[in-house]
């Protein structure tokens, strides 16, 4: 009877198991990196917008604090988007008869709100509020990056939940002082930790990190 | 090897390799086929529409994906715990019957793994269940019953199915020399592993096999019990028992005990095994159920002592079951897992087939009763007003329990198609044996 595999059969065999091993293992590593990766996350990607507003000119150049747009920042859930009364009370005035404003033009005699997109869409059920981040020292620039240096607004940190917790598991490197809540550029603390915040939130972390903290 | 050694085998070996395969198998096929789309229909429409097409509600947040589980998992259990212990014992019984225990334990875990999947409500995140480095940097509850399930069937899928395949190897190894197209020589030679027969290779299968059959021993035995704490750990009075685990370990080697009796008488009328598994195994077979069964209706006996002793609320709760709006299911299982198997005290009975094919599908029958039983029947009295409403499975679990067993009927009919349902080389090893003492 003629032999049914060649001699080489056994080598192959093995070398496929091995094969099989390293390609699911990188696979692992594979699905590891992408699921960390900015891209996966639309880090630094734009989303289209009505208007082609500019942050580095607006909060960058001109200095406008970011209160001034997104005004319900310290109060509420939201940060809030500006309405086009808001853009209009600089634009009845400035660039009146540029062609990109035209939207807000229509919108503010219209009565109809802009439609911005979001950039930083939370899913449903993770529930997020700007108010209690902002009033206890959790600068825009922490989670925001420098907006002050974007053309087109993008998303510089993944918004993963386990981004969310890091902070959450130990917030005091990442608080400012509430005066340096809005600037830019700011280098919170250097390496020497406040003692009374740290004392504070050596408790509080535990709350923070409660999943219907976030999850109601 | 000798061609006497052949031929003690032959009729085994040639049931794979005919080509064809008679007019029943194929209308059983197709039945449990259909059985098996029915499956698919009902997994597919859980998934898009959701668990609310089950009829489970508060307080009945476990019905038939509890029920079926807890079924599925006691006949793989008892199967391959009966395997195992066979394997170690080197017990003659083996012969005949190891190979499709191990078989009907790995293919009772693949219908058990389907429902704690699908009761998730969200199928498609299964493997959260698992601790691995997520980006969401939150390991999975280990105090959750939804963990334990993971690693229960995983633990399960994963020994059964080495106890059959590290069983089988020699015996592809036969089916490849004795295949007569070459095709098919080459897949049995892929499975086969290369097989040679060599005195190494023999010493290094013996070593395999028997080291499985050991892990079976204690894993078997956690697995269920875990199974049986998913019921204790709860507050519900009926479930908080530490009686729990010896229930199902019990319940459940009963279970799979019957299964194996129905599938091998099944096995011995309908491809004419009787030279391999004789009447003496049979017998032995019958006396083995009977003797679980007798053990069951101690462990029933138990639980109503186990109540007596036990505080108010424990003993209402027993009462419940056995008087209750689900009385029915309580004595049914009584009747059916415990009275009925009292036939195999008569030899008439243990070796008649229809006797045989009647006992086991009792008991499976009965001990499905009792699992519903206990999650139902525990659950039932809820000390709100609120509510008194009753669990009834809707159309879409009926279907998928079906399915369940269409998905068993198949796998099992297709491992008789294309493999030895009897250990050749147990059963030449043994012949040899006889012969050389």
């Amino acid at each position: 009877m003629a032999q049914l595999f060649s001699p080489a059969a056994a080598t192959l065999f093995r070398v496929a198991i091995v094969l099989a091993c390293l390609g699911i293992l990188s696979g692992a590593a594979l699905a590891y990196v992408w699921a960390r990766s900015g891209s996966t996350w639309n880090v630094g990607k734009p989303a289209p917008q009505p208007v082609p507003f500019r942050h580095d000119l607006h909060s960058g150049s001109l200095g406008i604090d970011c209160r001034y747009c997104h005004s319900t920042v310290e109060r509420a859930a939201d940060a809030g988007m500006p309405s086009a009364q808001t853009c209009m009370t600089c634009h009845s005035q400035v660039w009146v008869g540029a062609s990109v404003l035209e939207p807000i033009r229509s919108s503010f005699l219209l009565g109809q709100p802009i439609e911005w997109a979001s950039v930083h869409r939370l899913p449903d059920y993770a529930y997020f509020n700007h108010a209690v981040h902002v009033t206890k020292g959790v600068a825009c620039e922490t989670c925001h990056g420098r907006v002050d240096r974007m053309s087109k607004t993008v998303k510089t940190q993944t918004m993963s939940m386990g981004w969310c917790l890091d902070c959450h598991r130990d917030p005091v490197p990442q608080l400012r002082p509430q005066d340096a809540v809005f600037t830019m550029g700011y280098e919170p603390h250097g390496k020497n930790l406040p003692d009374d915040l740290r004392e504070f939130y050596r408790e509080a972390s535990r709350r923070l990190t409660s999943c219907n903290t976030c999850h109601r | 090897m000798s061609s006497e050694a052949i031929a003690v085998t032959t009729p085994v070996a040639e049931v794979p390799l005919s080509r064809r395969f008679g007019r029943v198998w194929w209308c059983a096929l197709v039945v449990s086929g259909g059985l098996v789309l029915l499956l698919g229909y009902t997994l597919v429409s859980v998934t898009i529409l959701g668990v609310g097409i089950w009829g489970v509600n508060i307080p009945f947040v476990w019905g038939f994906d509890l029920i079926n589980y807890a079924w599925w998992i006691g006949i793989a259990n008892g199967a391959s715990l009966f395997a195992a212990i066979l394997v170690l014992r080197r017990h003659d019984l083996r012969t005949a019957v190891n190979r499709f225990a191990e078989g009907v334990a790995f293919f009772a875990v693949i219908c058990a793994g389907i429902f704690p999947i699908f009761h998730l409500g969200r199928p498609w995140l299964f493997y959260w269940t698992f601790p691995y480095p997520a980006t969401f940097e939150v390991w999975p509850q280990f105090r959750s019953t939804l963990t334990w399930d993971f690693w229960a069937i995983s633990t399960h899928a994963i020994v059964t199915s080495l106890l059959w395949y590290v069983g089988l190897i020699p015996d592809l190894a036969t089916l490849r020399d004795r295949a007569r197209r070459k095709s098919v020589q080459r897949i049995y030679g892929i499975f086969a592993l290369g097989w040679r027969g060599s005195v190494r290779h023999w010493a290094y299968h013996q070593r395999a096999y028997r080291l499985v059959a050991i892990l079976v021993l204690p894993l078997i035995l956690i697995m269920q019990s875990t199974v049986a704490f998913e019921f204790a750990v709860t507050l519900v009075p009926d479930w908080h028992e530490t009686r729990q685990p010896l229930h199902f370990v019990a319940t459940g080697l009963a279970q799979g005990l019957s299964i194996v009796l129905l599938v091998a008488v099944l096995l011995r009328s309908g491809l004419r095994l009787g030279r391999y598994i004789d009447e003496e195994d049979i017998d032995l077979l019958g006396k083995l159920v009977l003797a679980s069964a007798i053990v069951s209706g101690y462990l029933f006996l138990d639980e109503v002592i186990a109540a007596l002793l036990a505080e108010r609320m424990a003993q209402e709760a027993m009462l419940n079951r056995m008087t209750g709006d689900y009385a029915g299911l309580y004595w049914t299982a009584i009747v059916y897992s415990v009275l009925i198997p009292q036939l195999l005290w008569f030899k008439a009975a243990r070796n008649s087939t229809i006797a045989g094919v009647f006992v086991g599908l009792s008991i499976g029958v009965g001990i499905w009763f009792d699992r519903f039983s206990i999650i139902v029947g525990g659950l039932q009295t809820d000390y709100l007003p609120s509510i008194s409403r009753n669990y009834q499975p809707t159309l879409a679990e009926t279907g998928l329990f079906l399915g369940t067993i269409g998905l068993f009927a198949a796998l099992l009919l297709l491992f008789v198609r294309f493999l030895p349902v009897v250990s050749m080389f147990e059963t030449r090893h043994d012949e040899h044996l006889e012969k050389s003492s």
